[in-house]
């Protein structure tokens, strides 16, 4: 697998893998008044300031083998570190911050009253959530998932701790880019790697956009 | 059925709402001004707001869920879901089983398959009232219905609300900061100020001195030029030129005099001849409410008291045509 298609794959993975962390998360940040979200909030942003190196080495320790997590995993048979899945994880963390946050300015958006009418009129708040809040709610998620996989797409620092450079497994776009730096003409390479990046990320916030104006053409919401 | 709501609320903000009441009545009015804390009440027997002691019909709901308490909450924003039809939102509701004339008798019939963003706001009005009434609930929590409607609107709406309380029996709490557009709809009244009881009692008797439209609703069949009838008698309205059939008509109770005798060449279009069937009022003005059509005017006490009128009493009701409103198709 070349590094646009494994960064592409990983990119993918991670926003579907985080897209329920995320979704639960912001639910709970906006839509409870349960202690503990002013904790909650901090923790979820933290992977947005903190360097990525650091980030890397703190989920290298959890998850190598020897880790709580990784040591779980590794007895399922699933390995993270140094692995396809250690890039995952990395890009979902990374993009996480960007996620949560563009779904939760989305739930802030949908008027509390109609969630309010939903129950009055006899559906739980798990009904209300499905039916509701969350299918007003879908052009943030799609916003979020589009920033953060095009986030994630772009992780170097923790990736290359958590899962190294290994062609073909790990190797996304930004870590080949940096392998090419000291390969004899590199250059043109690194071009095409930068082009396509730029591509990538261009479409999926394009794609994003668009189907935001078209869900609120179709709702005719003001925006 | 029966009311029994106890809340105590507190605010940061210093506002404070202390409300006991126990009430047998079909319908009940909430009046004050803004900030009396109306809504709050209305919020608490919806159980948005937790805490309060609410008891419906015998049954303790003070615990039960918004969910599970089976009130129709209707807001004066109708609140439709955007994202769903017209049809989907009436039946939105897991109790909701069909449609049946709910759409029919609430003019929303043709508009099924619309989105809410093409619907007016009156149409909207209808739609989330039905969606309400289809969810079976045990009791109609209205807030400010009418809010926000010009006078024509607002009787159109008042007249239907009418209907929906005669059509299906629903018992309910009617929200407004205006007394008259409860005091018409509903058999008991609360006024409500700065968070306390300041007068209860039947509807008409927590009215004051500039209170006065309440509004008749009647139904009736054209049965030529600017005449239509109603029930055993036939009055003298000015019809737009299309009205045929059935028609819904609105006149004021300060629009209807009485008379004990029978008035000779008067330029009222409508002399009717029934009787008294109740007096209900207190302070400065009384509701009369005659047999025959079934009308309310609305009289000082002291003209009561120089015609002597009581309840069984025959009486000359006089309608001016002009003071009868058109209101469209039932």
């Amino acid at each position: 697998m070349n590094s646009v298609t494994l960064s592409l794959g990983v990119g993918l993975a991670a926003t579907l893998i985080s897209f329920p962390f995320a979704l639960a998360t912001a639910w709970f940040l906006e839509r409870t008044q349960a202690r503990g979200r002013g904790i909650v909030q901090t923790l979820v942003m933290l992977p947005l300031v903190l360097p990525p190196v650091v980030l890397g080495y703190l989920l290298l320790k959890l998850f190598s083998p020897r880790g709580i997590l990784g040591e779980a995993l590794a007895v399922l048979g699933i390995p993270v570190a140094f692995h396809f899945l250690g890039a995952v994880v990395a890009a979902a963390v990374v993009g996480f911050p960007l996620f949560v946050m563009s779904i939760s300015l989305a739930m802030k958006g949908v008027d509390v009253r109609l969630e309010r009418v939903s129950r009055s009129l006899g559906r739980s708040r798990w009904e209300t959530l499905w039916r509701v809040t969350l299918p007003l709610s879908w052009p943030g998620i799609l916003a979020g998932a589009a920033v953060s996989f095009a986030r994630g797409l772009g992780e170097f620092g923790a990736t290359i701790i958590l899962a190294g450079r290994i062609p073909g497994e790990t190797e996304t776009i930004p870590l080949a880019i940096y392998a090419e730096l000291d390969s004899p003409g590199g250059e043109g390479r690194i071009a095409g790697l930068i082009g396509t990046s730029l591509l990538v990320c261009l479409a999926s916030v394009v794609v994003a956009r668009a189907l935001d104006r078209w869900y609120a053409r179709r709702l005719e919401i003001d925006r | 059925m029966k009311f029994e709501f106890e809340v105590r609320e507190r605010r940061r903000t210093g506002f404070s709402l202390e409300v006991r009441e126990s009430i047998e009545a079909d319908s009940v009015g909430l009046v004050g001004p803004s900030g009396s804390g109306k809504s709050t009440l209305l919020d608490s027997v919806a159980g948005v707001e937790s805490g309060a002691r609410v008891i419906l019909g015998g049954v303790d709901c003070s615990r039960v869920p918004l969910e599970k308490r089976e009130v129709g909450y209707v807001t004066q924003d109708a609140l439709l879901f955007p994202h769903l039809s017209v049809r989907e939102n009436l039946l939105y509701s897991p109790r909701a089983k069909d449609l049946g004339d709910v759409p029919q008798a609430l003019g929303v019939g043709h508009l099924l398959e619309r989105m809410p963003r093409n619907l007016s706001g009156g149409e909207r009005r209808r739609v989330a009232l039905g969606r309400a009434i289809l969810s079976r609930p045990r009791v109609l929590l209205l807030d400010e219905p009418f809010g926000g409607l010009d006078e024509t609107r607002r009787r159109e709406a008042m007249s239907l609300l009418d209907q929906v309380r005669r059509t299906y029996r629903l018992p309910m709490i009617l929200v407004s900061h205006l007394a008259d557009e409860v005091i018409g709809l509903t058999d008991w009244a609360i006024r409500l100020e700065e968070g306390r009881v300041v007068a209860r009692g039947p509807s008409v008797t927590v009215l004051r001195a500039s209170e006065t439209q309440i509004d008749n609703y009647v139904t009736g069949t054209v049965v030529g030029p600017g005449r239509v009838r109603v029930g055993s008698t036939e009055l003298s309205v000015i019809l737009p030129d299309a009205a045929t059939g059935s028609v819904r008509l609105a006149c004021y109770a300060h629009d209807i005099l009485l008379a004990t005798r029978e008035p000779e060449q008067i330029s009222a279009r409508n002399v009717l001849r029934t009787r008294v069937s109740s007096i209900e009022g207190s302070g400065a003005a009384a509701l009369v409410e005659l047999e025959e059509p079934h009308l309310r005017a609305l009289l000082t006490l002291r003209a009561i008291e120089s015609l002597a009128l009581k309840p069984g009493a025959e009486v000359f009701a006089i309608l001016k045509a002009t003071s009868i409103a058109y209101l469209g198709r039932p």
